[in-house]
């Protein structure tokens, strides 16, 4: 399975560990994996100037690494969202590239369910499953976790496609590799 | 009453989120004494002003566009360089304005609840939230559709110029619809058919000599 890890991580060295495990393992059981540490990379945040729908039709104007990032997630089969929690919520460094993968969507919108409107797939294939890894602040509760997993399931429904999990970093790395392996 | 806006959308000075905000404002300003500030956050190179805009302030409102189901990255951002004031006392009340591209309210609820959350976290007592739908559409509504719309965005900064608060019922009217009624459905579904429903975008695309590539696969098939 092609495996793409979009880590935000802002600075803590222990979620780090945690996921270069995790991709260590996910390795072993025969997966490519690619690990991007989004906080090292360049990417500018979305304007909202619709040109990677309008002008570029694809890619955003931008020449950043959000090109590199569109180009694995819409070729992989799996994507794991995975950051810390910031004031009860995934990471900046993780939602300013999350708003970056529109180009993989057009512009048109159809209702999905015969019920909501959202926008329709550039590509003609399946897109990849998605999985949320978070690691609990010391502030976090579990109406935080509620609210950030209701909020992922919403962000699938946008990208159209569905969350397999949302799963916490309190549990051993094996564990979350396993529920990969299952997809 | 004195309010202190920040307004999220990466759009800045020329979004939508501004239109509304102009609306609510010159409602706002309609009691006499009021008074408020406005500050965008999109390269706002000042992280530090902003936050002492924040904790000086009695009345926040804090507002933004939707995306992709919750807060534009930048807008994380700014409440990330909020934490220190997490729990403090003296924090301002905080409100908040949720407009979406989709018509549907309901797109904006899921991160209405983690506003509400964010108040709790920071102390702040919450003023509660606008919400509305359809937003991006109103660069195509004719002046007669897009009046009413503006129009309670003034009635709720006058309510809450005068109340200190946002009135229930209005919010409830103005987000109206929640979810799609079947004859929006059906209507959707037929100028989808006639490609009515994409003149907004096919036009653009023209005008940019786009629209021959609008359905390009840079990276794959």
């Amino acid at each position: 399975m092609k495996i793409t890890i979009l880590n935000g991580n802002p600075d803590n060295q222990k979620f780090d560990d945690y996921l270069n495990n995790l991709v260590k393992m996910l390795e072993l059981s025969d997966n490519r994996v690619v690990h991007f540490k989004l906080r090292e990379m360049k990417i500018r945040h979305c304007r909202g100037c619709f040109g990677c729908w309008l002008k570029t039709p694809g890619q955003c104007i931008y020449k950043d690494d959000s090109h590199a990032i569109c180009r694995e997630v819409i070729n992989s089969d799996f994507v794991l969202f995975a950051t810390p929690l910031v004031m009860g919520f995934p990471s900046a460094v993780l939602k300013i590239a999350m708003d970056k993968l529109i180009p993989l969507l057009l512009p048109y919108i159809e209702l999905v369910d015969n019920k909501e409107c959202h926008h329709e797939k550039r590509y003609d294939k399946e897109y990849p499953l998605i999985g949320l890894l978070i690691e609990k602040g010391d502030d976090t509760d579990s109406e935080d976790i509620e609210i950030v997993s209701d909020i992922f399931v919403r962000f699938a429904i946008d990208f159209r496609t569905s969350s397999r999990f949302v799963m916490q970093t309190d549990i051993p790395v094996q564990e979350v590799s396993d529920e990969i392996n299952r997809i | 009453m004195k309010l202190t806006v920040f307004n999220g959308s990466p759009r800045g000075k020329k979004s939508n989120t501004a239109i509304l905000l102009e609306h609510f404002l010159k409602g706002f300003m309609e009691t006499e004494g009021n008074s408020y500030e406005l500050e965008y956050i999109v390269n706002n190179k000042d992280v530090g002003k902003l936050i002492e805009m924040f904790k000086d302030a009695n009345n926040v409102i804090l507002a933004f566009p939707l995306y992709t189901g919750c807060m534009p990255g930048i807008v994380k951002s700014f409440v990330e360089s909020l934490k220190p004031l997490c729990g403090k006392h003296g924090n301002p009340s905080v409100g908040f304005m949720v407009q979406g591209g989709f018509p549907e309210a309901y797109q904006s609820r899921f991160v209405e609840r983690y506003l509400g959350k964010l108040a709790k976290r920071l102390n702040c007592q919450y003023l509660g939230c606008i919400v509305k739908g359809g937003i991006e559409g109103t660069r195509m509504m004719p002046q007669f559709m897009t009046k009413k719309i503006f129009n309670y965005f003034y009635e709720l900064g006058k309510n809450c110029g005068k109340s200190g608060k946002f009135d229930e019922e209005l919010l409830k009217r103005l987000a109206k619809p929640e979810h799609l009624p079947a004859w929006r459905r059906l209507f959707y579904k037929f100028s989808r058919l006639t490609g009515m429903a994409n003149i907004y975008w096919d036009r653009q695309l023209k005008e940019n000599n786009a629209f021959e590539k609008r359905f390009d696969r840079p990276y794959g098939d």
